[in-house]
């Protein structure tokens, strides 16, 4: 991807001309890739990209709120019921993990900007500590209701609940928690990649960590999306 | 587009935020044991989540420095997804009337008077003259 020659032609005396088609000089040019024009293009244009992504998953976790939504409209009472059944406090922790991992997430990429290499990678375990702590809760969380077979569909065998199409509810559960949970273990494995693939391998440095910058995105998209998801499945009544 | 000369929060910053995210966490919590009434528990915690996702949005995520049409690009999925759920719940929410229109005429015809426009129907055709204020098409 990177054009390692591209490194050598650029060692231009600086004062060069910017826009005169030649590459900026004064900069690093060791990860510019050729479609590119200059390094902030590249940095540009991968920051848009990802902004367009994280736009799209946004509107595809609003169609699931979009059914929480309407099945909350169709059946006012087996919701009020059902989320009396979820533990709030529970909830409330694995807000305070999932915030606490996007504010080490941040100050990995902060520590990027500053050229801290060893605090990014600290802060990268810190974030990836508190993933995994979130999963652990939610699987105590899971494995409560596989237990009373609060269960989503034709699974569902709970009856405390009165009031029409409990089982909707759950299966809205778990889809939108899953989902989510399927999220932060994917951003797990992209932060473990990271540590091991492009940043031990010096592919990252104050100036290039546009990969950094964008799995941070991610990462926080992923808090965003909890955000909401909590007080809709958890707190309100 | 300008250089994209990294801006460096000061630590504190992130801290600062980090802390309020956490103050209306609790908030939140707090605020469902109330016994609100009606839809007011669903607005509250909306309200507190919209202000903690633009605390992530503008300072975490950067997008308070970023450029601008970083922004409306984001923007732009909240914006599809209020015409989603605003079209969609229209639909659910007042699909009803559609049947009490119908259940009307059927009343009508049943005891043989002689076909009327629903009162609903007849209000909304006063507004709606032929080649008055449509002007989109």
């Amino acid at each position: 991807m990177n054009l390692q020659t591209e490194s050598e032609v650029a060692a231009v005396p600086e004062g060069g001309v910017p826009d005169g088609g030649v590459p900026d000089p004064g900069e690093d040019h060791t990860h510019l890739a050729m479609h590119f024009h200059d390094l902030d293009q590249q940095k540009s244009a991968a920051k848009l990209g990802m902004w367009i992504f994280l736009a799209q998953e946004l509107l595809f976790f609003s169609g699931l709120f979009m059914a929480y939504f309407a099945f909350r409209f169709l059946y006012p009472d087996t919701w009020l019921a059902a989320h009396e059944l979820l533990d709030k406090r529970m909830g409330t922790l694995n807000t305070v993990v999932l915030l606490t991992s996007s504010l080490t997430m941040a100050l990995a990429v902060r520590a990027c900007q500053l050229n801290d290499l060893k605090s990014c990678v600290r802060y990268l375990w810190l974030t990836i500590a508190c993933a995994c702590g979130f999963l652990v809760v939610k699987y105590f969380e899971y494995a409560h209701k596989f237990q009373l077979g609060e269960l989503p569909g034709h699974h569902y065998r709970f009856e405390g609940i009165t009031g029409g199409a409990p089982e909707l509810f759950f299966s809205l559960y778990f889809m939108m928690t899953g989902v989510h949970g399927l999220h932060v273990l994917i951003g797990i494995g992209i932060m473990v990649w990271m540590i091991f693939g492009p940043i031990r391998r010096g592919r990252v440095s104050s100036q290039q960590y546009s990969l950094v910058e964008n799995v941070g995105l991610y990462w926080h998209l992923v808090d965003l999306i909890w955000i909401f998801l909590f007080p809709l499945l958890y707190l309100v009544r | 587009m300008s250089s994209q000369a990294a801006h460096v929060e000061p630590i504190g910053i992130y801290l600062t935020v980090f802390g309020m995210l956490i103050v209306l966490t609790m908030l939140t919590f707090a605020v469902s044991y109330a016994e609100l009434p009606g839809n007011w528990s669903l607005v509250a915690a909306m309200t507190v989540a919209t202000i903690k996702a633009m605390l992530v949005g503008a300072w975490f995520m950067h997008l308070k420095h970023d450029t601008r049409f970083n922004l409306m690009v984001f923007l732009s999925a909240f914006w599809f997804m209020a015409v989603f759920f605003g079209f969609t719940m229209t639909d659910l929410t007042t699909r009803g009337a559609l049947f009490e229109i119908r259940d009307n005429h059927a009343l009508q015809a049943e005891k043989g008077e002689k076909y009327a426009t629903p009162a609903v129907l007849n209000e909304g055709a006063h507004g709606a003259e032929p080649g008055a204020g449509e002007g989109g098409h």
